[in-house]
């Protein structure tokens, strides 16, 4: 859940290990224990839960326990395969299945409200959480809950190549469940929108990737879902292009019941969002406040960039220490199952 | 004292993991340090969906009527592109099928003689090879309508069938042109007398509108076998493979190209049957009894065909709602 306000130590240090720890900017949570159970394996975890609950009117999206685990078809597999035989058919028919873990466990909770900002390094499960999120992957474990389906903004998603800008404009509309009349009374803003009035009538393979970005964000945001998701990808484009989002964008985002923004710029995070959840290797480093998580990830980038592991590995510890993970429980009964 | 030693060992777990500079270094110590949650969020979820879950039947039918614009649009609008590569552009919708024509004409009506004992051969021929091309073009299409359509799956959210069902009235509307030829072809060249048959003549008679039902069942088992074998195909890729493989054998036991009394004369009587049992066989004996010999097929083709159109759309579609779920998932 989210931690909005900074954080506070729950304890006086005291020890030298403490000491030591404190040097090395490390923070141990160490109150739940004393001698007496210093022979279990997880000394840290050792607390009671706090039992919360949540009003259910605010709730726009639970992300319960969600992991994801791609399979992939891979040539190369076979060179992990322990058995020999295993290992020579794999060989032969050039065919295996590579795991790739994606995220693991992932819990939190969005009150409507909030816009969420999501970072994280390259390949850290941004992408694979947004694809969660709006039910396109369903989790290898856990599920996601809502209040309704969460729309997706990005320009990742290409359009059908071959018909004209117009068309597609036209079927995009209708793909997102408009009625014919309402999407052509949408038609003139999305023309607008993209900027694209002189080449609408060619094919969309004719476009270059800027313009066909452009035509696929006017499209997405000819709707105004409850739950938006919006891709960092739109930070591309010209400045022209990027005045005529923003002010799209913020008319979007404030009819919007909850916001999610995916970035590598922190400064849009940091203005546009009430809390920011850090994901790294596929887990939750940190959830909460923006101006402190934000530190902590510039600082833990700065380390890696510079190559500096041990550092990095100092911020990644303390940051991870001061997570407060969620487990999330329906009263009776009431996980939804249904769509 | 104790926390001392802890964070000693600690430290030097980290030290270790810091030797190897791989990008995975912290993934590596999650194992042993796994964080249970210390906080549980309480709530009741009766006004929450699982996101991306299947709707029940009858809801997944009414989103898919909801989306009939949709639908339509999308099945017209590509019927225009389908051949925006090539310079002749849709003319190959009715080149394509009279070369087909003409190479089985050559091969099977004047080398192998297939076609002897056949009144009309050529019109016989061209309602074959035209209507056998419209049915495997819809079914090949239909099943590569989500695994080749992914870029739309993942950028919208929509009843996935929609795109099946799109692909097998594209299919339709594009070989709309195609039935003109077909007709146009057999009302001039079908009743050219050829050695050891007859040659009744053809004329345009009231028996012809029996093309229109005949059709509409097909395209129920067009669609239902594409809708079945959507989901294989993004399942599998694999299938694609036995698409073109089974087309094949359909092709053979569909006589397209003979007649099967050709096998009830020599004893083959199994043979016979299969055919008569053949979905596209029925629609083949339909029209041509209909345009060649202005006569009514044997009621048995319409209950085979009829049974065949209403079994594979309830069966396809159960199979493909089923796996609703699994289409916005990457290959």
């Amino acid at each position: 859940m989210s931690t909005s306000t900074p954080y506070v130590p729950r304890r006086v240090r005291h020890s030298d290990a403490d000491l030591i720890a404190q040097d090395l900017a490390i923070e141990f949570d160490d109150s739940g224990f004393s001698e007496d159970t210093s022979w279990d394996e997880h000394p840290l975890t050792q607390q009671t839960p706090v039992i919360q609950t949540v009003d259910p009117k605010n709730v726009c999206l639970v992300v319960d326990d969600a992991s994801m685990t791609y399979r992939v078809r891979s040539s190369s597999d076979y060179k992990n395969s322990e058995s020999k035989i295993s290992r020579g058919i794999k060989k032969v028919t050039g065919s295996g299945w590579a795991e790739v873990p994606a995220l693991s466990n992932l819990s939190f909770i969005v009150n409507r409200g909030e816009s969420v900002g999501v970072i994280g390094t390259n390949g850290s499960g941004k992408s694979t959480l947004m694809k969660l999120l709006t039910g396109k992957v369903r989790p290898t474990s856990g599920e996601v809950y809502a209040t309704s389906t969460p729309v997706m903004l990005g320009v990742n998603a290409a359009l059908v190549k071959e018909i004209s800008g117009k068309e597609n404009i036209r079927l995009g509309c209708l793909a997102m469940g408009l009625s014919p009349e309402q999407a052509d009374a949408k038609y003139e803003q999305i023309v607008e929108i993209s900027g694209l009035s002189n080449s609408l009538d060619m094919p969309l393979k004719t476009y270059s990737s800027g313009m066909a970005s452009r035509l696929q964000f006017a499209i997405a945001t000819s709707v105004d879902p409850d739950i938006l998701l919006i891709d960092e990808a739109l930070n591309t484009g010209d400045a022209q292009f990027r005045a005529r989002t923003k002010k799209r964008l913020d008319e979007v985002r404030a009819r919007a019941g909850c916001v999610f923004l995916v970035s590598h710029s922190l400064g849009t995070i940091k203005q546009m969002c009430t809390r920011v959840i850090w994901i790294e290797q596929g887990e939750m480093l940190a959830d909460g406040d923006p101006q402190w998580v934000c530190q902590q990830y510039e600082e833990y980038t700065a380390h890696k960039s510079n190559d500096r592991m041990r550092s990095a590995k100092v911020v990644y510890e303390r940051t991870r220490l001061q997570l407060n993970p969620v487990q999330v429980d329906f009263t009776n009964d009431s996980r939804p199952s249904k769509a | 004292m104790w926390s001392a030693r802890r964070h000693i060992r600690r430290i030097e777990v980290s030290g270790r993991n810091m030797a190897m500079a791989a990008p995975t270094i912290e993934r590596a110590e999650e194992s042993d340090e796994s964080f249970e949650a210390r906080k549980v969020a309480q709530l009741d979820g009766t006004n929450l969906i699982r996101v991306g879950a299947r709707p029940g039947l009858f809801r997944y039918i009414r989103e898919i009527w909801s989306f009939r614009h949709f639908l339509y649009y999308d099945s017209h609008s590509r019927v225009s592109s389908a051949n925006s590569y090539d310079s002749l552009g849709r003319v190959w919708m009715i080149l394509n099928p009279i070369l087909f024509g003409t190479a089985y004409f050559f091969v099977f009506g004047v080398l192998l003689q297939t076609g002897r004992g056949i009144d009309n051969f050529i019109g016989y021929l061209i309602i074959g090879v035209f209507t056998f091309r419209f049915f495997t073009a819809a079914v090949s299409g239909g099943a590569n309508a989500i695994a080749g359509n992914q870029r739309v799956v993942q950028a919208f959210n929509f009843p996935r069938a929609c795109l099946v069902i799109s692909s097998t009235l594209r299919e339709l509307f594009s070989s709309i042109p195609m039935f003109f030829v077909m007709a146009l072809l057999v009302l001039t060249i079908g009743d050219t007398p050829l050695e050891g048959a007859e040659a009744p003549p053809i004329s345009v008679t009231w028996h012809w509108l029996l093309f229109f039902p005949c059709i509409a069942l097909a395209l129920m088992v067009m669609l239902g076998w594409s809708l079945a074998l959507a989901r294989a195909v993004n399942a599998h890729n694999d299938v694609k493979h036995l698409i073109s493989f089974s087309t094949r054998i359909l092709f053979y036991t569909s006589a397209v190209f003979f007649s099967p009394d050709r096998w009830a004369n020599i004893g083959a009587d199994w043979l016979v049957t299969v055919m008569h049992l053949n979905p596209l066989f029925c629609v083949l004996d339909i029209i041509r009894q209909a345009w060649l010999y202005d006569s009514f097929a044997d009621p048995a083709r319409w209950i085979v065909l009829g049974s065949w159109a209403v079994g594979s759309i309830l069966i396809g579609f159960l199979i493909f709602w089923h796996g609703e779920e699994n289409y916005g998932k990457e290959r």
